[in-house]
């Protein structure tokens, strides 16, 4: 037998200096905020969610104070409107799904023993990107310029101007800048999972926190984009007048419904699932045993990641609907409560099996499993459209979706940072401070929320500032006051726990004595994540081989060292994890922050209609965001292959399917073509309203006609041939060629971007006189501002094709553009089509 | 019956998981094996649930099925405006009567209402009565009523509408049938007070308050910009179910309704003198 | 015969995308019998009858409920491997495939639950009211 290199404390000291080196974090006052890894830029996003978090329950507070008596007057309704508004909207877009986002990247990394998710720029380029807009949004409130149109932004309403000012426009642009950096941290996540595992890792053993976060990842991916083009609708509405939502010139604002809620219902899974994600790590701990029903639990996130797509219109019972649509949503909205079922019974059963360990975190399981139930059975009953015709935006659903959120978003969340503060810190949270909070929110949970099923069901509608003493519920409502402010006290005993200074000594590594590989944090200030990547066997490798620990801490697995002076971490398959290429990650970089300010300039430029400084803004976003990619992706390793460790070497560069690069543009594109789908859906909505649509031909109201739409299909589907075929030269070592096809292919996608647009141009078509020309006009520019990021894409390989920076061996960027390309070419090839061909057929 | 069923339903099964949860927590002894905690999962998490809620499902799919009103039943046009309700009585048969914020239903038979706005949106609800349905700008959606006891219910706006929308109130009067048609027939002639000449009527006019509140029938005004007037002394309550029908609550509510209401479309008239608003209001009031 | 396509199935390849196709046939399902629905009633108005609805209904739920069999089929082939005791939670071939085919199994009874729901609940239905 060899002599292990790795036996030599010596060799392991100078390797662990190495990599300490290379993941040290910038230091400095100003250079401390160029840091990506994902230890600091996770913990930057945990505080401020939670600190949103605060400021959003504050702003709930007041409305409970203001709704303590019958017609109380402490704040007016125009207030108060602005407080619902944003406590929904912070809860749900600067709380939930932040949080959700920011526990991700702290922990994922760590329990795929990944030295670092696969784009840590792009973390922190969310990271960035939320913060802005978040503090755009919620600041708005001390101007009196926050939205005050709820959560759900409802048009007419909110699209008129004199009915709302500039709050809607904070709302749907502010909002709309943090969507784009859900999808970002999306993108991270579903790669981080599918790629980043550590090799023998499985799908079969994969924690069950990754299984979660696959799937809401991948919710999110399909439940943001369609939010997004009705944002889109919508600021086009009220910044340019297009109709979309006036009923007097053809639009519905129905359509803002449907969209808002295929949104806005797998919204409520998406933070739920990742919350359910930290039991399904708490529960074997303190069970002391496997989780029982791995393979049920993966069933439950999948089935509800799934129908929880099936359910939006049971938020529209009351529109007016057919009743057979209504039913299919009735039925849906019951089958999902059978994963939840399930998810419930998984837990019990695993603790029933185990031994168990009563603890802190446990006790904020065992209350979550109280309110959620409660609150799950309430959303059967609403599931059923004649109860709800009654329940619906009263106080009973108030008090059903706080019941769902807190027992499965919030109270979970508590649970799981007493559970992983240690892993963080290494200091552990007070166990009695922890109980009494516990006591007080989940009695202050129930005294606030109980009563309101009554108040709901006695008449008292939602959303308002004040009800008559008549009406009865002015001791149901007192009640729900003291509850709502005892709740905020236990919280108050939480932020205490937390900002305590804390005397004793760090507490030892794996505290809890959990079986998966996030306990393998060192309990010293090691950046690296992992000191080696191990070969993981089992489902709980900490429980199942003791050596492991030891094993890994000696470096005795893969990249035990950082030779070249670089952040690396392994791709593995996306099956079996079989290891096929080291990843350079990047470093520390100012890029992310700049970007994020530049795109938000664009953003919250438009907000004050200061167009001019938001298209400058624009073209500084992407110039840095050339710069970014140029700078710091697709380069070109100093050497092919290296040796990982265990007599393997692996490829320092691959391209295509099988890299991080492909998949995160495939990824991307979903969501985009999700997206665009949305929007198809809505030309077709305004078809089934309509008697007549296209309306009859009048002054800009004509169509685009047949031609230019099928002559932009042509250019652009030429376009994608040609880039597919420069692909193909390339890979073949032909340069010129290849260099000459994708030349002729960006003219040819600049002709049918042209083309795209020429056909509403053309034809006179005036988006604002009528819902018909407007939504041509959005479809066709929708096509043609792809078709410009497509020849920026294309322009971009030529250029890194003469710099020497793409090679026939180093070709990723090129096989990245070919993906973007196919789903150019699918959207281009319906989108015609149905502007063009469509008009002919329903005429 | 529905609500009591699945509330039982609920409180029933919520007990008995915490009653597994409870005893799972507290038990020292007696662990379950892999292959009894499967068995649990199955029949527990998922057999049980999909039966229970097939029953359900099934059971509450055909109380979807909405009352039906013919074309011999009495329909009633109300549309929500902010923030206040505009009816239009369309007996089968009669001539319509305008209307506002109150409603009068027959007891017994079926009443079709026909909710549309012309605004934003809002939503109608009486608790007492029937589920809530939208008020959509573009569209008309129906809902049937029937109610069985005579009594006064209330009605409140259930989508968000705006700044008062909390304040967007009306009240139901559930009238004998015989009573109702009685009523109606009385409300389609103009009040004696609306015809008669009188100072107050006067002031009516010279004040612009005719500019957006008719006084019908045939009295002054034709469509109504406002809640039509020409009955309201006969009302229980005004600005749509907020105010006492007092002639204080009147006269302090012409000249400063936006402290009644924030955001309302009718100006102040705080420069009119309190006896002219006094007046005005006296006069309403008599406007049986 | 079965025999035959036993063998078959258990030699398919089992992959995420495998694994999600009886919930995208609930998908498929679910919004074909939607879009139907709300069309046939948003052109024909409150009153259409909708019987031919129903039997449109009737076959898109044939065909989710036949992919969503043939799912589970080759699923439960996959699972059946002779002599290998549980549990199987190893970093194997075949525990992965068990895995997998778990999976799909139990997504394909859930999706079937969901479809018959579904299609149910469009049996109580004459018309568009």
């Amino acid at each position: 037998m060899s002599v292990d290199p790795q036996d030599d404390p010596a060799v392991r000291r100078a390797q662990a200096d190495r990599l300490s080196a290379v993941w040290a974090s910038p230091k400095g006052l100003f250079l401390r905020w160029t840091d990506t890894n994902n230890n600091r830029v996770g913990a930057w996003y945990v505080i401020t969610a939670f600190a949103f978090f605060l400021f959003a329950g504050a702003l709930a507070l007041l409305m409970r104070a203001q709704l303590a008596m019958p017609d109380n007057d402490l704040v007016g309704p125009s207030t108060f409107n602005q407080l619902f508004t944003l406590h929904g909207s912070m809860m749900m877009f600067l709380f939930a799904v932040p949080m959700f986002e920011a526990t991700a990247m702290l922990l994922l990394p760590q329990l795929l023993a990944a030295r670092d998710l696969p784009f840590p720029r792009l973390s922190a380029f969310g990271y960035w990107s939320f913060l802005i807009g978040g503090v755009f949004v919620a600041g708005s409130i001390f101007f009196g310029a926050a939205p005050d149109g709820g959560w759900f932004m409802y048009p007419p309403l909110t699209t008129e101007p004199e009915q709302s000012g500039i709050g809607a426009d904070i709302w749907m642009l502010g909002l709309s800048f943090i969507e784009v950096s859900s999808i970002a941290a999306a993108v991270e996540l579903i790669v981080g999972v599918l790629k980043c595992r550590p090799p023998g890792m499985r799908l079969n053993l994969m924690p069950l926190y990754a299984w979660y976060i696959l799937v809401v990842a991948v919710m999110i991916l399909f439940a943001f984009p369609p939010l997004i083009a009705g944002d889109i609708l919508f600021e086009l509405e009220r910044l340019l007048d297009w109709p979309f939502f006036d009923a007097a010139r053809g639009g519905d604002p129905l359509l803002w419904q449907h969209l808002f809620w295929i949104f806005g219902h797998p919204e409520v899974y998406i933070v739920f699932l990742p919350s359910i994600a930290i039991f399904a790590m708490v529960v074997p701990t303190f069970a002391q045993r496997h989780m029982l029903g791995y393979a049920w639990i993966v069933l439950a996130a999948v089935g509800t990641g799934f129908l929880s797509f099936g359910l939006w219109v049971h938020h529209m019972f009351t529109t007016g609907l057919p009743g057979i649509s209504l039913a299919f949503f009735s039925a849906a909205s019951e089958a999902v409560a059978i994963p939840t079922a399930v998810q419930i019974f998984v837990f019990i059963a695993t603790l029933w099996a185990g031994r168990v360990v009563w603890s802190t975190p446990l006790l904020y399981a065992a209350g979550s499993l109280a309110i959620f139930t409660l609150g799950g059975l309430t959303g059967v009953m609403v599931a059923i459209a004649p109860f709800d015709w009654q329940a619906h935006d009263s106080y009973f659903v108030v008090a059903h979706l706080h019941y769902v959120l807190i027992g499965g978003t919030v109270l979970p969340l508590i649970g799981g940072l007493y559970y992983y503060w240690p892993l963080l810190t290494r200091r552990k949270l007070s166990d009695r401070l922890g109980k009494i909070a516990f006591w007080l929110m989940f009695a202050g949970a129930n005294i606030a929320f109980f009563p309101m099923h009554f108040s709901g069901l006695l008449g008292m509608p939602r959303r308002v500032y004040s009800y008559p003493e008549a009406l009865g519920v002015g001791g149901l409502n007192l009640a729900s006051t003291i509850g709502a402010y005892l709740f905020a006290a236990g919280m108050a005993v939480i932020v205490l726990d937390l900002v305590w200074p804390r005397s004793h000594p760090p507490v030892v590594r794996n505290l809890w004595n959990a079986g998966t590989l996030e306990w393998l944090a060192e309990t010293d200030d090691t950046n690296w994540g992992v000191r080696s990547v191990p070969i993981v066997l089992s489902r709980y490798p900490l429980w199942d081989d003791p050596d492991f620990l030891r094993k890994v801490d000696e470096g005795r697995f893969y990249l035990p060292d950082a030779e070249e002076g670089k952040r690396e971490t392994l791709v593995t398959s996306v099956i079996d994890a079989v290891p096929i290429q080291v990843l350079r990650l990047a470093g520390p970089s100012i890029i992310p922050l700049a970007t994020a300010v530049a795109l938000g300039g664009v953003f919250i430029l438009t907000t004050f209609h200061l167009y001019l400084a938001a298209t400058i803004s624009g073209i500084v976003t992407l110039a840095l965001i050339l710069f970014w990619l140029w700078t710091g992706t697709g380069l070109q390793p100093e050497k092919p292959e290296k040796h990982v460790g265990l007599g393997l070497s692996l490829p320092l560069y691959i391209s295509g399917s099988r890299s991080a690069g492909w998949w995160a543009m495939f990824i991307t594109m979903m969501g985009d073509a999700t997206a665009w789908a949305s929007l198809v859906f809505g030309y077709f909505f305004y078809w089934t309203i309509h008697p007549v649509f296209p309306p009859a031909a009048a002054p800009g109201l004509a169509g685009p006609g047949v031609f230019w739409p099928m002559a932009a299909m042509a250019l652009i589907l030429a376009g994608w041939i040609g880039t597919i075929a420069a692909r193909e030269l390339y890979a073949r070592g032909v340069v010129l060629a290849a260099r000459l096809t994708l030349v002729a292919a960006t003219l040819l996608s600049l002709a049918g971007g042209l083309a795209s647009l020429a056909g509403p141009w053309l034809h006179g078509l005036d988006p604002a006189r009528h819902v018909y020309p407007a939504i041509v006009w959005v479809l066709a520019s929708w096509v043609s501002a792809h078709v410009a990021a497509g020849i920026i894409m294309q322009l971009y390989c030529l250029a890194g094709s003469f710099a020497g920076r793409l090679t026939p061996q180093y070709d990723g960027d090129l096989r990245n553009i070919t993906v973007y390309q196919h789903f150019l070419a699918l959207s281009a090839a319906i989108t015609f089509p149905v502007i063009g061909l469509f008009p002919e057929v329903a005429r | 019956m529905l609500a009591g069923g699945m509330a039982i339903a609920a409180l029933l099964i919520y007990l008995s998981v915490m009653l597994i949860a409870a005893h799972v927590g507290r038990r020292r002894r007696g662990r379950i094996d892999h292959h009894t905690g499967m068995r649990f999962i199955l029949w527990a998490g998922a057999i049980g649930p999909t039966i229970l809620l097939l029953v359900l499902l099934l059971t509450a799919l055909p109380m979807m099925r909405p009352i039906e009103a013919g074309a011999r039943d009495l329909a009633i046009d109300v549309s929500g405006e902010q923030y206040w309700w505009r009816v239009r009585y369309r007996p089968p048969g009669g001539p319509a009567v305008d209307a506002a914020n109150e409603i009068r239903l027959p007891a017994g038979r079926p009443v079709l209402f026909n909710l549309s706005s012309p605004d934003v949106l809002h939503s109608f609800w009486i608790p007492g009565l029937a589920g809530k349905m939208d008020m959509i700008p573009g569209r008309t959606n129906r809902l049937v009523i029937r109610a069985t006891r005579p009594g006064r219910y209330r009605g409140a706006c259930a989508e968000f509408c705006g700044r008062s929308h909390a304040l967007m109130r009306f009240t139901v009067v559930v009238m004998e049938a015989q009573a109702f048609d009685r009523w109606l027939v009385k409300q389609a002639a103009p009040s004696p007070a609306a015809l008669a000449q009188s100072d107050a009527r006067a002031l009516f006019r010279d004040y612009g308050c005719a500019g957006c509140h008719a006084i019908q029938p045939d009295a002054i005004g034709r469509r109504s910009i406002g809640p039509d007037l020409g009955h309201v002394g006969g009302r229980g309550s005004i600005a749509a179910g907020v105010l006492p029908n007092e002639e204080a609550a009147i006269a302090g509510f012409i000249r400063h309704p936006e402290r009644t209401k924030p955001g309302i479309a009718m100006p102040s008239f705080d420069f009119m003198p309190e006896a002219d608003a006094r007046a005005i209001a006296a006069w309403l009031r008599s406007l049986e | 015969m079965i025999g035959k396509l036993h063998a078959r199935a258990q030699q398919l390849r089992a992959t995420l995308w495998t694994m999600i196709v009886p919930p995208s046939a609930w998908a498929a399902h679910f919004l074909a019998c939607y879009l139907l629905a709300a069309i046939t009633c948003a052109k024909l108005g409150r009153t259409a009858p909708v019987d031919r609805t129903h039997l449109i209904v009737g076959g898109f739920t044939l065909l989710a409920l036949l992919v969503i069999a043939a799912s589970a089929f080759i699923a439960w082939a996959q699972r059946r491997i002779e002599g290998d005791p549980p549990p199987h939670d190893d970093s194997t071939d075949e525990d992965r495939l068990r895995f997998l085919a778990t999976a799909t199994l139990m997504l394909a009874a859930l999706s079937a639950v969901a479809v018959i729901y579904v299609a149910a609940s469009a049996l109580f239905f004459e018309d568009c009211r």
